[in-house]
């Protein structure tokens, strides 16, 4: 079974490399297509700029070359893990990636982990109390958080939560004039990261309401449930042990897709809260025509993707032994 | 101490001269606190030798200095040089520098520094002052204390931009003998100024503690300033209305919610301190495409466009109506005048429409005369809607446009290396100097495919260059005046570019701050005279 599980994460692995490999070229060509370029941003930026200037900036960025030679040296680079320097930022991609990945992931693990946590609750109590007060009650609230923009959610509990009560800071992710240190900091970055991460998952919170609910009605009208109960289990027992179990694998696949989805999908939340993630990162680089800072991040997202997918494959055989790695 | 009762009275005079630091200048200055400014967008480094791009100013500017500071009016202070004198010629500056000044990272200020920043650096790699710094041959240094500026030509633009912003003096022991444009300092600036850099949170702040060993005996009186980068700009009001800042410049606050912050007790605002970049909305004409060719065709647009509908509307309020290619900043030092065609009228679009009739463009059968595509600038909401009213009046002369909005990469290849568009509003600053400037959009030798901000119009006449060519060494200040006037003229009557208004920018700032703008660079300023109120 190990041996089986460790021979599924190799084979996975390897095929892994194509794939990072056409999402790379796909990646890079499309980003060419982009009128403009660095050189044409920096100046706009300076307001102004020699010709002279512009043709250095552009030589010094390797632009002057045709965009195969650009790619196939790009690639070089990649296959040994360097993914260049950011001429915008006068900083290594690496660097900059990496520093961003952190509050990304704080941002991402605790919005996943209350959108799904209590998503799943939600969807649980509404299919239990099918199509009493409490389903309805729940159905509305999740209709509406996600039907609400996720930018306006946010501004409204900035407005109410800290310019009007004053019991959260608007934004950041931490008190920067304090400089905490030790639990302090800890204790501060949680205190910021309560509205950006409340925004989030109210959405996402929504979906898995939904989600849940509906699998949960589905699974509870499956002939193994009829047998449990004709074997004379208990409802609670039947709902918790055998309907929830199956329930989950759909909300399971949903979170693999998400969790992508969320490092990209954070750039409004992380924008209104000045939350320093990578969404905001690539949102600025695409605008400032950043190639090599945008490709670095598009390898770690698709490495990310990658392997939350292969996560969700090994869950599935925990979930339901009958799903075999093959 | 001489130098420094010289600052305090030209402050006091800035103070004198605008109203709203007079409640500051009562008071002793108190030291101590952190000063928290929000800048957007987030600089991409803090490169003010290698760019000159606007956020990376405002926070280099506290730690980098020049050899001048500018006082109102673009009055020339002593900075890192504490006097210098213009040779009758003008064809070269003797500067004598500060002394006892030391960089952050304890090397001594000589003119060995000055000499490299300005001959390998600034002259070199500066987008501007490549251009600005051209006429310096040499730079000689016959002692450490003293610079001497050799010119080719006289250059009377030169003085003005040796400030902090504009022309930053780096050490050069950190910077011989490596790549100017790689440096490392490019993230972590090593200057001579009040404020040294600690650290810089990507995404989130910058961190700049009070420099210890600062020159300026006393100052400055903050502990730190940190400066915060915040994407959302209703986050930046909620921001400053939670009072988590102190400082807000260059639009940071949205005009949109500039009043009602202002009407608080905590927070003042002001739209001083933007007089060096004198920025100027404008829409400019492909004079190479028909039928914006014919400058009838140019004027009778121009007619019809109602700048102060547009400041009241669009910019709520804040702007003053454009007369011409130099702004009115430039009274002061008299090479402004109003003394140009006039394209007012009682009725705009029955007289703009009228003088379409004459140029020859007549309606067709369906009323319309052409069409046209209408660049919007793509730097936010207000563009959109002086966008829309652009395609109103417009549409009221028989002509119809249809609205383009692009990214900034995609805008500025359209506009300065492809010249595919028709008429694109856009914004530039005019500088403390028209050579600076403003000549950059008239001059024949400034259509330049592929380079930004310059002369995208494709329109210059002989008169004007020979104008613009004869003030650019002219020395005598009267002689200038002369010669800008008909050049403010001439170029007003071709309407290459219809001047809509000198746009006017507010700061928003905290009632503790004091002396929050003490000059026309504003935001720009090294804020060593700062102080927040305990």
């Amino acid at each position: 079974m190990l041996t089986a599980r460790l021979t599924f994460i190799l084979r996975r692995i390897l095929q892994a490399i194509p794939i990072l490999l056409a999402i790379m070229i796909i990646n890079f060509l499309l980003l060419k297509l982009a009128p403009g370029d660095a050189a044409d941003v920096l100046a706009g930026e300076a307001g102004s700029a020699t010709p002279e200037y512009m043709a250095e900036l552009r030589e010094r960025f390797g632009l002057d070359q045709p965009v195969a030679v650009q790619l196939v040296k790009y690639l070089g680079r990649v296959a040994v893990l360097d993914f260049g320097f950011s001429f915008r930022h006068e900083m290594p991609v690496t660097e900059l990636v990496l520093d961003r990945l952190g509050p990304t992931l704080i941002l991402m693990v605790t919005t996943i982990t209350i959108a799904v946590g209590v998503g799943s609750l939600l969807g649980v109590l509404a299919a239990v109390g099918l199509n009493t007060w409490r389903d309805s009650f729940i159905s509305v609230l999740a209709l509406v958080s996600y039907a609400t923009p996720l930018f306006w959610v946010g501004l409204m509990l900035i407005l109410l939560f800290s310019v009007r009560l004053g019991w959260f800071p608007t934004s950041g992710m931490e008190t920067i004039s304090a400089f905490h240190t030790g639990w302090d900091r800890v204790w501060d970055i949680a205190h910021h990261l309560v509205l950006p991460a409340l925004t989030l998952s109210l959405f996402y919170l929504a979906l898995y309401t939904r989600l849940m609910r509906a699998s949960m009605l589905e699974q509870q009208g499956m002939d193994y449930v009829t047998t449990a109960r004709a074997k004379g289990l208990t409802d609670r027992w039947i709902t918790f042990r055998h309907v929830l179990r199956n329930a989950l694998l759909p909300v399971v696949t949903m979170a693999g897709v998400q969790v992508s989805s969320l490092i990209g999908g954070s750039v409004i939340v992380e924008t209104v809260f000045g939350w320093p993630g990578l969404g905001q990162l690539a949102f600025e680089s695409l605008f400032a025509r950043d190639l090599n800072l945008l490709m670095g991040i598009f390898f770690l997202s698709a490495v990310l993707v990658l392997v939350v997918n292969l996560v969700v494959d090994i869950l599935y055989t925990m979930l339901d032994p009958r799903i075999e790695l093959s | 101490m001489i130098l420094k009762r010289r600052t305090f009275g030209a402050l006091a005079a800035a103070a004198a001269m605008s109203s709203m630091l007079v409640a500051g200048a009562g008071h002793a200055q108190q030291s101590g606190g952190t000063m928290v400014m929000v800048t957007v967008p987030e600089p991409p480094n803090l490169a003010n030798y290698l760019s000159t791009s606007g956020p990376i100013g405002q926070v280099s500017t506290k730690v980098y200095e020049g050899l001048i500071n500018l006082g109102w009016d673009f009055e020339i202070q002593p900075s890192l040089a504490k006097s210098w004198e213009v040779s009758e010629d003008g064809l070269s500056i003797t500067f004598n520098l500060q002394e006892g000044v030391t960089f952050h990272n304890g090397t001594p200020f000589t003119s060995a520094d000055v000499q490299y920043s300005i001959m390998e650096v600034l002259r070199e790699i500066h987008p501007r002052n490549a251009a600005t710094m051209r006429p310096i041959t040499a730079v000689e240094t016959p002692d450490p204390m003293t610079a001497i500026f050799r010119l080719s030509e006289p250059a009377p633009y030169l003085m003005v931009a040796l400030n902090a912003y504009e022309s930053p003096i780096v050490s050069k022991a950190l910077f011989e003998g490596t790549d100017p444009r790689d440096n490392p300092s490019a993230n972590a600036p090593v200057g001579t100024g009040p404020f040294t850099f600690v650290e810089w949170e990507k995404g989130q702040y910058v961190r700049l503690d009070k420099n210890e060993n600062y020159w300026r005996e006393g100052q400055p009186y903050l502990d730190r300033i940190v400066v915060r980068f915040i994407a959302d700009a209703s986050t930046r009001t909620a921001a400053m209305e939670a009072g988590e800042l102190h400082y807000a410049a260059f639009g940071a606050i949205p005009n949109i919610d500039v009043p009602r912050l202002a009407a608080m007790d905590e927070i003042d605002m002001s739209t001083k301190g933007y007089e060096y970049f004198a920025p100027m909305t404008q829409l400019q004409f492909n004079t190479t495409r028909a039928p914006f060719d014919n400058p009838d065709v140019r004027r009778a647009l121009a007619t019809a466009m109602d700048r102060q509908f547009v400041i009241d509307n669009i910019w709520y309020g804040f702007g003053k109506a454009a007369t011409g290619p130099i702004s009115s900043n430039f009274a002061a030092a008299g090479i402004y005048t109003d003394d140009v065609p006039s394209y007012a009228a009682d009725d705009r679009i029955a007289t703009a429409n009228a003088m379409l009739d004459e140029a020859g463009v007549p309606r067709g059968a369906d009323g319309i005369r052409f069409k046209i595509t209408h660049d919007m600038t793509p730097y936010g909401e207000e563009w959109r809607r002086f966008g829309e009213y652009t395609k109103q009046v417009l549409a009221e002369l028989g002509i119809e446009a249809d609205l383009r909005y692009e990214d900034v990469g995609t805008w500025l290849k359209r506009v300065y290396t492809d010249y595919d568009y028709d008429l694109s509003s856009n914004w530039l600053f005019g500088l403390p100097d028209p050579v600076l400037g403003v000549h950059r959009q008239y001059h024949s030798n400034q259509i330049r495919q592929g380079t930004v901000f310059v002369n995208g119009t494709q329109w210059s006449s002989p008169e004007t260059d020979a104008l613009m060519d004869q003030a650019t060494t002219e020395t005598d200040p009267e002689a200038r005046a002369v010669q800008y006037a008909e050049f403010q003229q001439r170029v007003v009557e071709a309407s290459p570019i219809i001047f809509m208004q000198e746009l006017e920018f507010v700061t928003v700032y905290s009632t503790k701050l004091q002396n929050a703008i003490t000059g026309p660079m504003g935001v720009y300023n090294s804020f060593a005279d700062m102080w927040l109120e305990q």
